[in-house]
């Protein structure tokens, strides 16, 4: 059996006569008698060396794919050595929150960079410390905007389905509306969408890029947005904003999104990293940690966790979210990847992204019998649609151990290209999707 | 120290990615960014400033960490192996079903032993944290009662020692919560809950051990009055690590409960996450947990979708590799390792308090559970030493301090809670510190007032940071 207790037989006898008592059983005479259990039902422990067995069998049993091509929510990017290497610190690993800021001086500092470059990235004035996931951040973010008479939300577009289910399970425990208003490939009807707002509308809630990769006109849609008197908040992928319009750019008061593609690995969805951020106005609103800037008693820059007044452990039953974490270690993940990329760096990963998956794109449309369902612009995701193909093509292609795109029905597939596919890769596949349509 | 920002140089290079062999696509203007502000750094900068970063940490690797309630046991090193193997990191979320047996397995194997350990009939593995869990729990006991048509059951009944997540997470959950006072025992006093219990209770949330450290005997009594009344009962696990294996909130009576797996499954914190917060229920209460669950059809494992589901609580299936290490610490441990871990954490905090209570003012009479709370409310009055002044002195002698202020119903509170994984000389060492220190505060307050004094930083200005707060970098 194994355990990790480091006492001996000698110890426990000893430590048991300084308590005053017999055996370890008479520490538990608290717990009434007929509560208590016999025995668990469960396996004998085993010697590490067996469990590392069973649980390399255990991963054994999950196809890894040489060559990724699917995405919605969950990117397949290559991870610098250093990323690995730096975040398996275990002071880093096993660290708790740092409630004692003179022994964790490093981690507040390290939250502090992620909540910066989080403002660098999405063009917003303040960030948290990072939520559970992309998933969650939206919730919040939606929750964040309520005030008295504004109990509305509107979701614009194509949402990823997790997103909206989780905002819809968020909202309706606090009566909030949900609408959604659809937009065919990035086109949004405004004046659809002035007649939906009211008076009671809190915000509208955008994906830049969409769910099928699509672009757009975020700035235009703030601005309908913003005369409605409403707040906007756009869900945002982190590769996406090496080149693209920030949300601070676009008008937007919230901005939120996962930042898995910073450095995590897919991991079969998680742990992931929510991030939040958002204006000054709503600083006091933003739930979650943030550690701030302050100095010591001999007057040394020094970092804290601040704003706690917002937070459940003062305010209880009135605090502005029950989170009492955040996802540090992922944080620190994301600031390891950005920096060691750099500004040069992440902005060659985000090209090569663009570059190849629109390649691909091309490629593909040569093929008979293939058509692009995005007209506009498009990051580095796509849907193909090829009537009643997506099984066999994907089939084709995992046989090749390549995974394909994610099946939206019997028509149409949703593509993802990362900086981990090369021409030759994409060549490759081009040629296996051909053949599973043409026979 | 610098800020990473304030190391940045204009053309320093990192690491680059291959450089694509087609040709570069570009936006329209109006789709494009103005510049990027990243820094700018070396790889070996870079090395440098995250080490440093590093040193000015402290881990459970670095020493004791007595944190209350925060069950800071050690992260076994096996566990990191395992979460780091190939065939847990690379696999993508939506994959097909039949390329993740091993990851579906795995899912299915956890709940199975998390619903054993709890005595519940099902667990989900998604909430990414205990609050998350707190908050998927009463989501369920909402949807239970709205599905009998009980919709008047809208108060969560909390007691005043709890954590201040359970307030939250029940007006989160739509819920009016209702504070309850502890009795002179501090647990639950009877003729109060008898009193506030009615037809509009939706469910009493618990932590058992309380966070006090000590077992509510009246548990059983406690379940009667609340399910006689129509409510449910809810256990908070954050102090599951004292009785695991030895009573299960099941046969406590409660209804509904989560655990924290980087609390009593030993994950590690990560400097406050990634967690994990599974959610475990009674099976009347089963249809409404999150969406997908896994399910075993033969030797094939399936995600299967219940209508009835409250829905997604956030992306995909939980914290997977969080989740993944504490399977691989459950298997470690077994049956016979999961209650003796829990009994030698009850036996370090005994042996601590005992060592302790001749001069700090905490519960005799009873035995406390995995941890115990000392009242410095005297040593404060005589010698104007706080509790916050005796914490922060532990640092300079390379210790974590313990959980300050908390539970909020004892004054000047210090809680420990030394766990299974400490030796005995460690909680020898501890012992005399804090007794060195008890002497100090009335020979030398004014060493402790100030401590501690051999950090990179001395106490922060907490005020100033939250009157003017400075939340990010800015160019100067």
């Amino acid at each position: 059996m194994g355990n990790y207790v480091p006492l001996t037989e000698n110890d426990i006898k000893e430590m048991l006569e300084t308590i005053g008592v017999s055996s370890l059983d008479a520490l538990f005479s608290d717990i009434p008698k007929k509560i208590r259990l016999k025995e668990l039902n469960i396996p004998s422990g085993k010697s590490q060396q067996e469990v590392s067995d069973v649980m390399k069998a255990l991963a054994s049993k999950n196809t890894v794919y040489d060559v990724i091509l699917r995405g919605a929510g969950s990117y397949s990017h290559y991870i610098p050595a250093f990323v690995k290497n730096i975040t398996s610190r275990s002071e880093f690993v096993t660290a708790y929150t740092p409630y004692q800021a003179e022994i964790s001086q490093g981690i507040l500092q390290a939250i502090f960079e992620y909540q910066s470059l989080v403002c660098i990235m999405t063009g917003m004035d303040v960030s948290n410390a990072s939520v559970y996931n992309g998933a969650s951040a939206a919730a919040e973010g939606v929750l964040m905007c309520r005030e008295r008479d504004r109990n509305k939300a509107i979701i614009l577009g194509n949402v990823r389905p997790d997103t909206l289910k989780t905002i819809k399970t968020y909202a309706s425990a606090q009566c909030m509306e949900i609408l959604e208003m659809e937009a065919n490939d990035a086109f949004v009807e405004m004046d659809k969408l002035k007649e939906l707002m009211g008076e009671d509308t809190a915000c509208v809630y955008l994906e830049q890029p969409g769910y099928y990769g699509e672009l757009y006109s975020a700035d235009k849609i703030a601005e309908a947005v913003h005369s409605a008197g409403a707040k906007f908040v756009m869900g945002c992928n982190p590769t996406s904003l090496a080149l693209l319009k920030s949300p601070g750019e676009c008008g937007a008061d919230v901005a939120v999104g996962d930042g898995q593609p910073l450095g995590l690995p897919m991991a079969f969805g998680g742990p992931y990293l929510g991030f939040m951020a958002c204006t000054e106005k709503m600083m006091r609103k933003i739930p979650g940690r943030i550690v701030g800037e302050t100095v010591d008693h001999d007057g040394r820059r020094a970092f804290v966790l601040t704003l706690q007044a917002r937070e459940q452990h003062i305010r209880r039953e009135r605090a502005s979210s029950n989170i009492c974490s955040n996802q540090a270690l992922c944080a620190l993940t994301a600031t390891a990847y950005l920096t060691c990329l750099g500004k040069e760096g992440f902005r060659n990963v985000a090209k090569a992204c663009v570059s190849l998956s629109h390649y691909f794109a091309a490629q593909l449309q040569k093929i008979e019998g293939v058509e692009l369902q995005n007209k506009g612009e498009f990051f580095h995701e796509f849907v193909t649609i090829i009537p009643d193909k997506s099984e066999e093509i994907l089939k084709a292609l995992a046989k090749n151990k390549i995974l394909g795109g994610l099946k939206l029905d019997s028509d149409r597939i949703l593509w993802c290209v990362t900086e981990t596919s090369t021409k030759e890769s994409l060549d490759n596949v081009i040629d296996i999707v051909r053949g599973a349509i043409c026979c | 120290m610098l800020l990473i920002f304030e190391k940045s140089q204009e053309g320093k290079k990192g690491v680059d990615v291959r450089k694509p062999e087609v040709k570069e696509y570009s936006y329209s203007s109006e789709l494009l960014r103005s510049d990027l502000d990243l820094p700018e750094v070396s790889e070996v900068d870079a090395v440098r400033h995250f080490t440093e970063l590093s040193k000015r940490a402290f881990g459970v690797d670095d020493g004791f960490y007595p944190l209350g309630s925060c069950t800071m046991k050690y992260n076994p090193k096996i566990n990191e192996e395992v979460a780091s193997l190939k065939g847990f990191t690379d696999i993508h979320p939506l994959q097909p079903e039949e390329d993740a047996q091993g990851a579906l397995e795995g899912i299915y194997m956890l709940s199975q032993l998390l619903s054993e350990i709890t005595g519940m009939d099902a667990v989900s593995l998604q909430p990414a944290a205990g609050a998350h869990g707190e908050y998927t729990g009463l989501r369920l006991i909402s949807s239970y009662h709205k599905s009998r048509g009980d919709i008047k059951r809208n108060k969560i009944i909390v007691p005043d020692s709890a954590h201040g997540t359970n307030p939250a997470s029940a007006t989160m959950a739509g819920f009016e919560v209702i504070n309850v006072k502890s009795n002179e025992e501090k647990g639950v006093d009877l003729d109060e809950l008898r009193a506030v219990v009615g037809e509009d209770t939706a469910a009493l949330m618990l932590t058992n051990p309380t966070t006090l450290g000590l077992f509510e005997k009246n548990i059983v009594e406690i379940a009667e009055i609340v399910h006689n009344a129509g409510g449910l009962l809810y256990y908070d696990g954050a102090n599951l690590n004292a009785v695991m294996g030895i009573v299960r909130p099941g046969d406590m009576g409660f209804d509904v409960v989560h655990l924290n797996l980087h609390k009593t499954f030993s994950t590690p914190h990560g400097g406050g996450g990634p967690g994990s917060g599974p959610v475990g229920c009674k099976m009347e209460l089963a249809p409404y947990l999150p969406n997908p669950s896994v399910v075993k059809y033969g030797d094939e494992y399936f995600f299967v979708n219940d209508p009835d589901s409250i829905g997604k609580v956030g992306s995909f299936y939980g914290n997977f590799l969080v989740y993944v290490r504490a399977l691989t610490y459950i298997l470690t441990l077994g049956k016979e390792g999961i209650p003796y871990s829990a009994k030698i954490a009850v036996l370090n905090a005994n042996y601590l308090k005992k060592k302790l209570q001749d001069i700090y003012t905490t519960e005799k009479k009873r035995h406390c559970m995995h941890e115990f709370v000392l009242s410095l409310e005297k040593l404060k009055e005589e010698t104007g030493v706080s509790a916050m002044d005796v914490a922060k002195s532990m640092i300079d002698y390379k210790m974590h301090p313990p959980t300050m202020y908390f539970p909020m119903i004892v004054h000047e509170a210090l809680m420990f809670e030394p766990t299974e994984t400490e030796n005995k000389e460690t909680l020898d060492s501890v012992a005399d510190l804090l007794r060195k220190l008890h002497e100090m505060a009335y020979s030398d307050p004014a060493v402790l007032k100030s401590a501690p004094h051999s950090t990179v930083i001395s106490r922060p200005d907490e005020v100033t940071a939250a009157r003017k707060p400075i939340v990010r970098y800015k160019k100067p």
